[in-house]
């Protein structure tokens, strides 16, 4: 290992890895820290069928989404690593500890911002505009498009922006669950188009297309759903820039006397010991959680604020998805005919937000949009989908032939507005087992999301009731079916961007006001939280900032 | 042999019977409830203290690495009442042929919280089955007639009719429905049975849904007074 590298990069998920490839390519050396083990999709258990895993595969405290999910010495909970949350607040964190991070296991769902997700607070006066617009991000999403591999297509739907020609894939086509649905959305308005996810439905690079099998979730070894592991770190690695270092905790970001960060201090988590790595420039991406912590916990010349704070805005405007969802059964498609439903293991067809004219108008309760996943159908039987049958015998049997394919769920994915009750900071007494200060989490909706729960459940109820179904799930009241803060798994915020030092912690490039040299290129430094999963958009900006860090290394400037 | 194993089960059936006795005397509630002797005398089994499997187990081979604690007398009675729960037929085999009871030994056994909490009411569910059997038929559950076996789930399986005092058995029934269902579900031969066919790669663009399926659909759509169509293919 050298002595000291021109970017050392914490984090090897979509900030990461999309920085390293990036930086790697215009010839910079990169160290890259990553808290987890090596990891590769060779070990990814595609077609192992459910009867082989312990209890079926269902999860487990241990395995939290299942024996088969791709996420290793992570979850909810990792032994060694707490958390904290405030009192009366629920949040919960999703960790992975493994190269890759969290793209080993994601949806794939890749929903880009639209314009008017960049300019919230320029429309409705709450929360605060990006310092960028959709114009100048629509290049950087074509062109990260392009490298990852998304499936969709281009109708010109408003906020929901096409991309360049070319570069998406052919999408798969509906299956029998999104023709019924598209039926009912039809005729009442809502509509149901082509999902877009990042998975290849033609080869490309060193990667197959789908082959309409195995649960994404699982990990994907032949390369056609994303993640960096089998595309962006690979890539990175065979330009002979890039060195990786696994298994090592980075807990705080060393400042020079120039006033420019030097490095980072971590801890090999195997031998305990701490260790320096030194770079012409830092970029963290450690997730939104870990890249707060990080900064909190980097106190130069005794600063209790932490480093990059001047705004005050470090942890704070903390945001996840709005969550719920609802099941219905519909009678008219029992028994229907069988087929392999499988497809793309997930969304073929999807509900963007339909309803901005009454948003604008203020003739609706939902001050942001959502959008609904629709789930089911002929899917693989789990251990656990048996409740709610009566009886036994024959006519069990019976039962269960008649109702399978005919339920399916609608679950909501909404837009989060920050507020003062949501943000994360170190708590003051518990540390990790490593010695390290931990978060604590502060959370709390407010009515904007509560309403747009209600407005959900309306449209779900109408759309069922077009389409001959009954809900089956209960209808609660928003303040109980929205999910928990973090559940979602879409939190960002914690560092956001913004147009001065004042109000934000970084620059549009997730350069920090305070530190010219110190980048942030994961969800920490969305200004807002679109309904639209942020993974393409957190690859976007890092492209973005990358290629920004490449050229100021080139010039000499860092 | 079946002499030994019965004395065998007679000697347990006993000592169990009296711990009822005991119970149902201290609640009191001895005397109302006459013989359907349900919700008393659930007593808790053995904690499990093995460990699970961890944070990063190996995924391509799975092994359950804790130990299975079932008696040979609760496989029998899990096997019986699988085979009652989802008979088989022409086409479809018994749950206990596809493993099911060995299935639900490993569920039961596991060391996490869920599986905990159903250990605490199968284990004992299983043990008031061989009673309400022993009652009734004079053999355990796995060996009565199966006339008593219907007559006992016949009282504890269908919701809107469950005997007076049964409900902790019906809600053993109901999990151990579950369970079997979802452990036969899951096995090839249950895939065959509901009509899964996938799991299968494929090469090519994904073939959708069949003609049958799509004109199936187009009736159901068109039933209802709704448009059927296909989605817009837009630009790539």
């Amino acid at each position: 290992m050298p002595d000291t590298y021109d970017a050392v990069i914490v984090g090897s998920g979509a900030g990461g890895a999309m920085s390293a490839y990036v930086l790697t390519k215009a010839g910079a050396s990169v160290l890259m820290l990553e808290a987890g083990r090596d990891y590769n999709p060779d070990e990814a258990p595609m077609l192992n069928l459910a009867k082989d895993a312990p209890l079926r595969g269902q999860g487990t405290p241990d395995k939290e989404f299942g024996y088969y999910d791709a996420t290793v010495d992570g979850g909810w909970e990792i032994p060694d690593e707490p958390y904290t949350t405030a009192e009366g607040s629920e949040f919960m964190w999703w960790r992975s500890r493994m190269l890759g991070g969290r793209t080993n296991h994601w949806a794939r769902n890749s929903f880009r911002m639209g314009p008017y997700d960049f300019k919230p607070f320029t429309r409705d006066g709450l929360g605060v505009d990006w310092p960028v617009s959709y114009e100048d991000i629509a290049p950087w999403y074509d062109r990260m498009e392009k490298l990852v591999g998304v499936y969709g297509n281009n109708l010109g739907l408003e906020n929901h922006p096409n991309a360049s020609p070319g570069v998406l894939h052919t999408p798969p086509k509906f299956r029998v669950p999104e023709l019924f649905v598209k039926s009912g959305g039809d005729a009442l308005g809502i509509p149901v188009v082509p999902a877009r996810r990042a998975i290849l439905t033609r080869d490309m690079d060193n990667r197959k297309a789908c082959y309409w099998a195995s649960p994404c979730g699982r990990g994907c070894a032949i390369g056609a759903a994303f993640q960096t592991t089998t595309s962006l770190i690979p890539w990175a690695k065979t330009t002979g820039k890039l060195t990786i270092q696994t298994g090592v905790m980075v807990y705080e970001v060393m400042l020079g006397a120039d006033g420019k960060a030097s490095g980072v201090r971590y801890i090999d988590k195997a031998s305990g010991e701490h260790r320096e790595a030194t770079g012409r420039v830092v970029v963290l991406a450690a997730s939104t959680g870990e890249t707060a912590r990080i900064l909190l916990n980097s106190k130069p010349n005794g600063r209790s604020e932490g480093l990059a704070n001047s705004s005050g805005q470090l942890g704070r405007n903390l945001m996840d998805t709005v969550g719920s969802s609802l099941s219905a059964y519909f009678p008219d498609l029992e028994g229907r005919p069988k087929y392999n439903e499988d497809g793309a293991m997930g969304l073929h067809a999807y509900i963007p937000f339909w309803d901005y004219k009454n948003v604008a108008a203020g003739k609706s309760n939902c001050t942001r949009g959502y959008h609904m996943e629709i789930g089911g159908g002929f899917g693989e039987p789990g251990v656990g989908g048996f409740g709610g049958y009566d009886g036994y015998g024959p006519n069990l049997r019976g039962q269960v032939k008649q109702r399978y394919g005919a339920r399916f769920g609608f679950t909501q994915r909404g837009e989060m507005i920050p507020n003062a009750k949501s943000f994360c900071e170190i708590d003051p007494e518990k540390k990790d087992k490593y010695g390290i200060p931990v978060l604590r989490f502060s959370f709390g909706w407010s009515e904007h999301e509560h309403n747009q729960v209600t407005h959900f459940q309306n449209a779900v109820k109408a759309l069922v009731d077009k389409l001959g179904g009954t809900i089956t799930s209960e209808i609660r009241a928003p303040v109980d079916a929205i999910s928990k803060g973090g559940e979602i798994i879409h939190e960002v915020g914690t560092a956001r961007m913004g147009a001065d030092a004042k109000s934000s912690v970084t620059n549009s490039f997730g350069k920090t006001w305070d530190v010219d040299n110190l980048y942030l290129t994961d969800g920490s430094i969305f200004a807002s939280k679109a309904h639209k999963n942020p993974t393409i958009t957190i690859m976007a900006l890092a492209m973005r900032a990358s290629d920004s860090i490449a050229t100021r290394l080139r010039t000499g400037e860092l | 042999m079946a002499d030994v194993r019965n004395s065998h089960l007679i000697a347990i059936d006993r000592r169990t019977t009296l711990r009822w006795i005991a119970a149902a005397v201290a609640s009191g509630q001895l005397a109302a409830c006459g013989e359907k002797f349900g919700n008393e005398d659930w007593l808790a089994p053995p904690q499990i203290t093995a460990k699970g499997y961890g944070k990063d187990p190996t995924l391509l081979e799975p092994v359950v690495p804790w130990p299975l604690t079932m008696t040979k007398e609760e496989l029998a009675a899990t096997a019986a009442l699988g085979d009652l729960i989802l008979p088989g037929e022409a086409d479809a085999p018994m749950p206990s042929q596809v493993g099911v009871p060995a299935f639900i030994d490993e569920w039961v056994s596991a060391p996490y919280p869920d599986q905990q909490k159903d250990r605490a009411l199968i284990i004992p569910g299983l043990a008031w089955l061989d009673r309400e059997a022993m009652k009734r038929g004079r053999e355990r559950f796995s060996h009565v007639t199966l006339e008593v076996r219907t007559a006992i789930a016949d009282e504890i399986a269908f919701k809107d009719k469950v005997g007076p005092g049964l409900e902790k058995p019906a809600e053993f029934f109901a999990r151990m429905r579950s369970l079997t269902m979802g452990a036969f579900f899951t096995t090839p031969e249950g895939w065959k049975d509901i009509g899964y066919p996938g799991n299968t790669p494929m090469t090519g663009p994904y073939p959708g849904p069949t003609q049958e399926a799509l004109d199936h659909i187009k009736g159901v759509i068109e039933g209802k007074g709704l448009k059927f169509a296909l989605p817009e293919t837009g630009r790539l």
